[in-house]
């Protein structure tokens, strides 16, 4: 068993959160609280080390660049509903972020991911073997597909309403990839848990 | 002016870096970077707001004596410590990095593998085959369930093949058409935005 | 038939108490499963093979403690195989944490390999602004980067400068639990400047970097806790994932059977009907 006081918080805290699956205790409550803050602490020690000062103040401060000020100042405006008189303010540093994020998004949907994943779609069907025609024929008429069931403006009857209900198949054999994929993020985060425990604390393996 | 004034931001600015994109002159290129390195700056105050209003929500409950406000004291002690820690310190070594590696890890790790209960739970409660779809998706998962971990392998060579045939063709090609939708959806909420014809972002008032 | 019906209504605690020992037994008493090596694991460590000493690898840790035990190992496993290669390690992160957490792995390894701090690699912390940020980073990186995570001057160190733009990166892994993370890198960074991006994803994010294995935007992928033991395999150095992989199999099996039955309550029931 570990002598290390760390690892023994560390321990003590991990039961005190798995003493939820029997119910809901202050042992729990306790635990999730000092995470909250220890969290919230730590982003704000991160934040203002590894940006805030070096990037903002520190330039301002040591070297004059005034230039800092109007990102200081518009974010700064972040808190003005604390002053209900200007709180219009806030809507300053909004709508500076979301012109310009929503730009990016714009170019970079378009460039990084609509044209090469279009490209990606059109597979050749010919020149290669049998089994890679089926899986090229399959990723396009998937693809279609696909789009088709999420096409509103028409009811889905005749040959839009087969293409729809394939559509359908294919996003369940997805999904259920994707459960797959879920239960086994979550059992190796357990995993994590329990080698810390029999590994690092008890000392077992 | 309380809403012109935004507008004519978010306007001007995202408008600004389309076009600067599609010109490569050094000019365009600086004045884009200058806004993007405002906008990392802009972005690191809403964690700052995000921090003040856990403080503010939290005094608020000890105020009032809320239910569970003694929780709260604790919650704002460790926000304080952990802070006092950092800023006092340094964000390397230390008492900071200790309470890091101590607390926050084993903290956060330990919550989320929680989760691993309740889905078996949910695996053996709700995970039933109602209708052909659900069936499919059922097989899909189960496949993918057995076929991903190394006893797959050791029931049947082919499994892992099999299953990353299922991730490179069905997978890829819904999630792919799935991707073409919401990449659509996402670029016209954008122009609604920067065309200032979407508005709800900006929170409610009249004005 | 009462059998099916208080099967039904079992208490969830004894679900959990299963899974709990499915987990902890193999731990204790492994069975020693062979890991199969999946094609776009083999291509990741391909990639990193192919590389030239002294090649700068961007190492971007996007996560947190709640996904701490499925990507540290796969970071651990990553940075192994780096140093073993002697290429250069630029580590940072999208999320607040990442970069503290990676550098749990890169104080613990870079040592065994006699790298020094600063000269063969590095840790610039974290970097807020997410994909806006990485258009701005891959264009200019001296703007962005002015202090290393601990806050000393990036200029202190002669790697420190060696990253002007993104066209100095000969590979990024970007190591990702979400938002901002793999996507981001994709198509706010790669899709701009073309750099090369290879992943290590949580499990429940692996799925959706499929479309882009497949369009060449991404050159491999080390899916959860599977994918890396798959490396801990490659560069030989069995660890945590390794470890994990005959509990993982084993309450694998485990959910399955409470699935079938669960189907198995459900056409009972059916039949009463």
């Amino acid at each position: 068993m570990s002598t290390e006081i760390g690892v023994w918080i560390a321990a003590l805290l991990t039961l005190a959160i798995y003493s939820f699956l029997y119910k809901d205790n202050p042992f729990y409550k306790v635990a999730e609280n000092i995470f909250v803050g220890v969290s919230a602490g730590y982003w704000a020690v991160i934040l203002w080390f590894n940006y805030a000062w070096p990037n903002l103040f520190e330039p301002l401060i040591m070297r004059g660049s005034v230039i800092y000020l109007i990102p200081i100042i518009v974010g700064l405006m972040m808190f003005a509903p604390l002053i209900p008189r200007v709180s219009w303010l806030i809507r300053i540093p909004l709508t500076f972020t979301m012109g310009v994020a929503m730009a990016l998004v714009i170019l970079q949907r378009i460039q990084g991911e609509i044209f090469p994943q279009l490209q990606a779609t059109f597979l050749p069907l010919s020149g290669v073997s049998p089994m890679q025609l089926i899986s090229n024929l399959l990723i396009i008429f998937g693809v279609l597909s696909t789009l088709v069931y999420f096409y509103f403006s028409k009811a889905h009857r005749g040959v839009l309403g087969v293409f729809a209900k394939l559509g359908i198949w294919f996003m369940m054999v997805a999904f259920g990839a994707s459960f797959g994929y879920t239960v086994m993020a979550r059992i190796s985060l357990l995993i994590g848990r329990v080698y810390f425990l029999l590994h690092n604390w008890l000392q077992l393996i | 002016m309380k809403q012109t004034i935004p507008l004519i931001i978010v306007f001007t600015f995202g408008f600004f870096v389309i076009i600067a994109f599609f010109i490569p002159l050094r000019v365009f290129q600086d004045a884009s970077q200058t806004f993007e390195t405002w906008y990392t700056g802009v972005i690191a105050f809403f964690v700052f707001i995000g921090i003040f209003n856990i403080i503010k929500v939290n005094v608020n409950k000890i105020q009032r004596k809320l239910s569970d406000w003694q929780y709260s004291i604790i919650l704002l002690f460790f926000l304080a410590f952990m802070m006092g820690a950092g800023f006092i310190g340094g964000p390397e070594g230390g008492v900071f990095d200790y309470l890091f590696e101590h607390m926050q890890i084993p903290l956060g790790a330990t919550m989320f593998s929680l989760l691993a209960f309740f889905v078996a739970s949910a695996a053996f409660r709700a995970f039933r085959a109602r209708t052909p779809e659900a069936t499919l998706l059922l097989i899909a998962a189960v496949i993918v369930m057995i076929g991903r971990v190394p006893i797959g392998y050791y029931i049947w060579k082919g499994f892992p093949n099999l299953v990353e045939w299922i991730m490179s063709v069905p997978n890829t090609a819904a999630k792919r058409g799935i991707l073409f939708g919401a990449d659509l959806g996402l670029i016209s909420m954008a122009l609604r935005v920067l065309l200032g014809i979407e508005r709800s972002y900006m929170g409610g008032g009249r004005e | 038939m009462k059998f099916f019906d208080r099967l039904e209504k079992i208490d969830r605690r004894i679900i959990f108490f299963l899974v709990g020992l499915a987990v902890i037994i193999p731990l204790i008493i492994p069975l020693g499963l062979p890991v199969d090596i999946t094609g776009p694991v083999q291509d990741v460590f391909d990639r990193v093979e192919e590389l030239p000493e002294g090649s700068i690898v961007v190492v971007s840790c996007d996560y947190d403690p709640g996904s701490e035990a499925e990507l540290s190992p796969a970071t651990a496993a990553f940075l192994e195989h780096c140093f073993r290669k002697n290429l250069r390690v630029y580590m940072m992160g999208l999320w607040p944490a990442g970069p503290e957490l990676g550098n749990l792995a890169l104080e613990s390894i870079a040592p065994t390999y006699g790298k020094v701090y600063g000269v063969d690699y590095i840790n610039i912390g974290y970097r807020p602004g997410g994909p806006v940020m990485l258009v701005s980073l891959g264009r200019d990186f001296t703007d962005l980067v002015r202090a290393d995570y601990a806050g000393v001057p990036i200029d202190s160190f002669p790697l420190g400068r060696a990253v002007k733009s993104a066209r100095d990166i000969d590979l990024v892994m970007t190591l990702s639990a979400g938002d901002p993370g793999v996507l981001h890198w994709i198509i706010y960074f790669s899709a701009r400047y073309g750099t090369e991006i290879a992943t290590a994803t949580t499990a429940i994010m692996a799925p959706q970097q499929y479309p882009y294995l497949s369009s060449g935007q991404l050159i491999g992928l080390l899916g959860g806790l599977k994918g890396a033991a798959e490396y801990e395999t490659l560069v030989d150095k069995k660890a945590r994932a390794v470890a994990g992989m005959d509990s993982q199999s084993i309450v694998h099996l485990l959910l399955v059977v409470f699935i079938v039955i669960g189907n198995i309550i459900l056409l009972y029931q059916k039949r009463r009907k």
